[in-house]
């Protein structure tokens, strides 16, 4: 066969063209989307040729079969919402216009910046949710990282390359340390994570305040409620450096946090590490029968997601504002807690989740300010989208109904 | 300047109480709840659209009593949202909790502006329910303890009788302790022919009745409005007073005090100037004291068996 | 194929009729077409900024006039997340809005980020400092000297505490008086600063206490923190707290004394305690900004200071407290205005003018 020598040349290509498509697109310059479609083309195109005709089709079948829940979660919320809309008084198809146009053309960009932290977020908790655990502080992790990224943003004078990833390091390990005694309880006292988490982001949250104020101009400054602007050099590139068609705001940030997705799944599906941690996940029991450190595992879990948490947090401050406010908490850990679950957990899937998410929260802003039309209407759909597609057993429960009254009809044929 | 002693009086006792009643009455709500087996941490939510719904039946109709009504009311009905999910379609508890906790912020500013026009604040009620305080006679002459325990508005000396209602209800009623079984050895209560589904219904409505509760204290007897900020992390704080009390009624009541009092000291301190210290190291109490009882230094804080886990009856071709 | 690639097909087909309808105007602006010939003015909230009753609503109810007076097309947005400033700063101006508003301290940055990116469109921001020497020439910062409020409240208060407590039952004898204050930024602590000094200037040996929430939207904390100066003999509590203050004036009226509202004339939150509020003419400053774009004469790079001369700074009518406010302290309240007016006394701006360690 000769097609399969030419396998790295067709991988290469395919990956290029993926990977300048989605820069390009996430850098608000919408041409890109060509280049992902021929990408994925190619991909069919590729997988048809080695594998024969059926298997490129049923590739197709298989992918198709994968967003059926959450197509069927995504639209069914939205004609929910749509007749909430219309029963209260508002015109749904002008409000979705705003909405989608918002989200998906006009306000793109900020789309893209609504998703980077979410991804961040989104990760960690489903990492912790592989390894059986429920990292609902997420929360406290992102204002760790945060504390930290702005300390060290408004200190550490150096070049760009150098600072940045120590910021990003070091905020990353103490957030993660931050998990530190939630794991040990975890594993000394078994104490339940979902508490011990929860409470560590409500101290966070708190002391947070604290720090922001002592970074700030003093009692004689602008105001104590945030602090000041970090060092120029400790900012993320600026997209617009790259591409200047680009919105001036959208940073790197999304590449990052999709880089970090990557390397997420990578460590849960190519490494021993992730299928220790997935072995645990699934069951504890036989997980330690096959010679696992169930307690070892489970501690490097909550610390990586804390880890994670603590990216989102970074990202945040030396991406978007430069400084950390108080009390203005936009709530991405528990949005995370959201994407993950949408995603059911899967590294990649949390990309698209959170760029969903995004586009709701950026398309509901514009939703509201051009037909002005209420944008708690996106929190109600968001809770819907959750409700139905988290709870798969409600498909279960209606398949189990559907398939028995047809065995009941057959059996009243026979 | 007087220091410490100065704020070490009745007052302060009596602001513990009632900085601490919203938190009871949904603490002991949610040991109802994780006694029977369902883990709930959508105490906030429920208390916001308690809180809501009990403004607004108040504002239009002019009585807090019906206000009170509705806002129980519809604390219940929102929880069963959590029951269908969890128990019915066996959804994760807590993912369940966090999406109420998501969707009511969203109703509520959703109906904010479809009956006031704007999100905020609702119009003031004409009468709230601070309105009906009364003395107990006799009672509330006792020194220090009368005004605390004997001079109070309603929701109050509810959630009084409710803290020892709850204590008899699962100490000392078949009910009780089958809602306890649910939450320990559903098998075992299956077995003797008692549903688990219905206990588990049961455990999550009532949480979700004095979660409401709480919510139309906090709009109509604390307060004659309702505001969007209103509950501002006292369902956790709820929580926290469940699990730091050891997953019973009356530690749920004592901690819930220890976490009002721990606030009320807080806000006078700073009247005082007594130290300088930033109100947040008080405010994060209740959440140290929690990872604190959970990490073993109250022997007793041990969940219900089968907290949070799933019940699954498997029915063949039914 | 199988049923269940079938329905994912046909949900899929429906998304995209769905898609369809969404971009059916080929992608064209959303707003109604009906609108498009007016004169659009834009307003951006902060997070949880609409139904405060005070000063959201009082910027709003600004362009509400405008609306009736001069029939623009009034938008009003609230942010959801720190996050949205920008972007709704930015989106009015593309929307076409010819003058935007910032309503609220903390939205600053955004407003500068938004006006160098939208140098053709006016941008006004409420109680944000624009700095002359770096801002762009289209955005204009509204100030008020909030310390006359304060001040002229607090002479009311001082004289109301003590001196004149037997003109009502809700004042005591103690010589105590509180404010409770949401988050201590710059209009707060203007407001702050300007009733201790107003308070002191008539009442020396009064003891002014104040307690910093935190917050502007909890209710039950700005109650507490009344409640506790009350308990120390406080017969007046000052709010300057938004949503947080309601609870402290309502933690007034319940406990029989009496409250000072903010912003705008809180009256009608507690009729029988609110003696009178300390205003500040945010409708008035946001109505001539839109009237003086209109007419072409707006004027970016720097602040429009708005004080007692421009009659937008004070106190509201005493409404249902004429009748029991005494004629001295009417009189000395018209002297206090009087002296603001003429220069003769300047209110303190800060809490360090004012030496006051509150």
């Amino acid at each position: 066969m000769q097609i399969t020598k030419l396998k790295p040349l067709f991988y290469t290509i395919i990956v290029l063209l993926a990977l300048v498509g989605s820069v390009m697109y996430f850098a608000s310059v919408f041409s890109g989307i060509l280049l992902i479609l021929a990408a994925a083309g190619l991909y069919f195109v590729y997988y048809g040729l080695t594998e024969g005709k059926g298997a490129s089709k049923s590739l197709a079948l298989s992918f198709l079969k994968s967003l059926l829940i959450p197509v069927i979660g995504v639209v069914s919320a939205l004609l929910i919402g749509g007749i909430i809309m219309g029963i209260t008084g508002y015109n749904p198809v002008t409000a979705y216009k705003a909405l989608f146009y918002g989200g998906l053309v006009k306000n793109w960009s900020v789309s893209v910046l609504n998703a980077a932290p979410l991804i961040f977020t989104g990760l960690s908790v489903a990492f912790a949710f592989k390894a059986g655990l429920f990292n609902i502080g997420a929360e406290g992790q992102y204002y760790v990282g945060a504390v930290v990224a702005t300390f060290l943003g408004l200190h550490f004078n150096m070049p760009p390359l150098l600072s940045i990833p120590i910021i990003f390091l070091v905020a990353g390990l103490l957030a993660a340390s931050y998990n530190y005694i939630p794991a040990l309880l975890k594993v000394k006292t078994g104490a339940h994570e979902v508490i011990t988490t929860m409470m560590f982001a409500q101290i966070a949250r708190y002391l947070s305040s604290i720090f922001i104020r002592g970074m700030g101009g003093g009692s004689d400054g602008p105001h104590p409620y945030v602090t000041d602007p970090i060092l120029k050099s400790n900012w993320l590139l600026k997209m617009k450096t790259i591409f200047p068609s680009a919105n001036y705001r959208v940073h790197i940030g999304i590449l990052i946090a999709i880089g970090m997705a990557l390397f997420v799944q990578y460590i849960l599906t190519r490494t021993k590490f992730g299928f220790e941690i997935r072995a645990v996940g699934q069951n504890k029991d036989a997980a330690r029968g096959q010679g696992i450190k169930v307690g070892r595992n489970i501690f490097i879990a909550l610390l990586f997601a804390g880890f994670l948490a603590g990216f989102s947090g970074v990202n945040q401050v030396l991406g978007l504002d430069h400084k950390l406010y108080e009390n203005l908490n936009a709530g991405y850990g528990w949005d995370g807690i959201s994407v993950a679950l949408l995603a059911s957990n899967n590294p990649i899937g949390v990309i698209f989740t959170s760029l969903l998410w995004g586009i709701l929260a950026a398309g509901g802003q514009y939703m509201s300010r051009t037909v002005q039309t209420p944008n708690s209407i996106v929190e109600i759909i968001k809770g819907i989208i959750l409700f139905l597609i988290v709870a798969k057993y409600i498909y279960i429960h209606i398949g189990h109904k559907f398939k028995n009254k047809k065995k009941e009809e057959r059996e009243a044929v026979k | 300047m007087s220091g410490i002693a100065s704020i070490l009086n009745t007052d302060l006792l009596v602001a513990t109480i009632r900085l601490s009643t919203p938190i009871t009455l949904a603490a002991i709500g949610a040991t109802i709840c994780e006694r029977s087996g369902i883990v709930n941490i959508a105490m906030e939510g429920i208390m916001i659209i308690g809180a809501f719904f009990a403004a607004v039946a108040a504002l239009f109709t002019g009585n807090p009593w019906i206000g009170l009504l509705a806002g129980v009311v519809a604390g219940g009905i929102f929880s069963l949202i959590h029951a269908v999910a969890t128990i019915t379609f066996h959804l994760d508890h807590v993912v369940s909790g966090a999406v109420m906790n998501i969707l009511s912020f969203g109703i509520v500013r959703y109906l904010m502006v479809m009956i006031f026009g704007h999100p905020g604040t609702t119009d003031a009620i004409p009468v709230g329910l601070k309105a009906y305080q009364f003395a107990i006679p006799g009672l509330s002459k006792i020194p220090v303890l009368g005004p605390v325990f004997f001079n109070q508005t309603p929701i109050v000396y509810m959630s009084f009788v409710l803290v020892v209602l709850t204590l008899i209800f699962l100490k000392k009623t078949k009910t009780g302790l089958h809602l306890r079984a649910a939450g320990e050895h559903p098998l075992a209560l299956e077995t003797i022919g008692v549903s688990v589904y219905k206990m588990r219904y049961l455990g999550v409505f009532v949480s979700g009745l004095l979660s409401g509760l709480a919510g139309a204290y906090l709009s109509i007897e604390n307060s004659v409005s309702f505001t969007e900020g209103m509950a501002n992390g006292r369902g956790f704080i709820a929580l926290a007073a469940m699990i730091s009390g050891g997953w019973t009624a009356i530690g749920s009541f004592v901690a819930a005090l220890f976490f009002g009092f721990a606030d009320a000291f807080q806000v006078r301190m700073q009247v005082f100037k007594v130290l300088n210290i930033p109100s947040e190291i008080f405010i994060i109490f209740p959440y140290v004291a929690t990872v604190l009882a959970v990490a073993g230094l109250v022997k007793k804080s041990r969940p219900p068996k089968a907290d949070g886990v799933d019940f699954m009856i498997e029915k063949e071709g039914a | 194929m199988s049923k269940v690639t079938k329905i994912t097909v046909v949900m899929l087909v429906i998304s995209m009729v769905f898609a369809g309808l969404v971009f059916a105007n080929g992608g064209s602006e959303a707003a109604p077409a009906a609108e498009k010939s007016k004169v659009i003015i834009g307003m951006a909230t902060d997070v949880g900024g609409l139904g405060d009753k005070s000063f959201n609503d009082g910027s709003y109810q600004g362009l509400l006039d405008a609306k009736a007076d001069f029939g623009i097309d009034a938008r009003v947005v609230e942010s959801k997340q720190q996050t949205d400033y920008v972007p709704n700063l930015s989106g009015l101006a593309e929307d076409g809005a010819q003058v935007v508003f910032a309503v609220g301290f903390l939205m600053g940055d955004a407003l500068i980020e938004a006006a160098e990116n939208h140098p053709d469109t006016s941008f006004a921001g409420i109680d944000i400092f624009v700095d002359p020497s770096k801002a762009p020439k289209n955005v204009e910062g509204l100030l008020f000297k909030e310390q006359e409020s304060g001040y002229v409240a607090g002479v009311v208060a001082g004289l109301l505490t003590k001196q004149y407590a037997s003109a009502s039952d809700r004042l005591n004898d103690d010589n105590v008086v509180g404010m409770v204050l949401g988050m201590d930024i710059p209009p707060v602590e203007r407001y702050q600063a300007g009733f201790y000094a107003g308070v002191k200037s008539v009442n020396p040996d009064c003891k002014v206490l104040s307690v910093v929430t935190g917050t502007f939207t909890d209710q039950a904390k700005g109650k507490e923190a009344a409640l506790a100066m009350i308990e120390q003999g406080a017969d007046i509590i000052f709010q300057i707290a938004g949503l947080t203050g309601l609870g402290a004036i309502n933690a007034a009226n319940e406990a029989g004394v009496a409250a000072i509202g903010v912003d705008v004339d809180q009256s009608a939150v507690a009729p029988d305690a609110v003696i009178t509020s300390a205003v500040k003419g945010i409708t008035r400053a946001v109505y001539l900004t839109i009237k003086a774009d209109l007419e072409g004469t707006f004027e970016g790079g720097g602040n429009k200071v708005f004080g007692i001369n421009e009659d937008t700074t004070g106190i509201s009518s005493f409404n249902k407290w004429d009748s029991i406010v005494p004629g001295d302290v009417k009189a000395a309240v018209q002297k206090a205005i009087d002296d603001l007016k003429s220069g003769k006394v300047v209110a303190p701006a800060s809490r360090k003018e004012a030496g006051y360690e509150g």
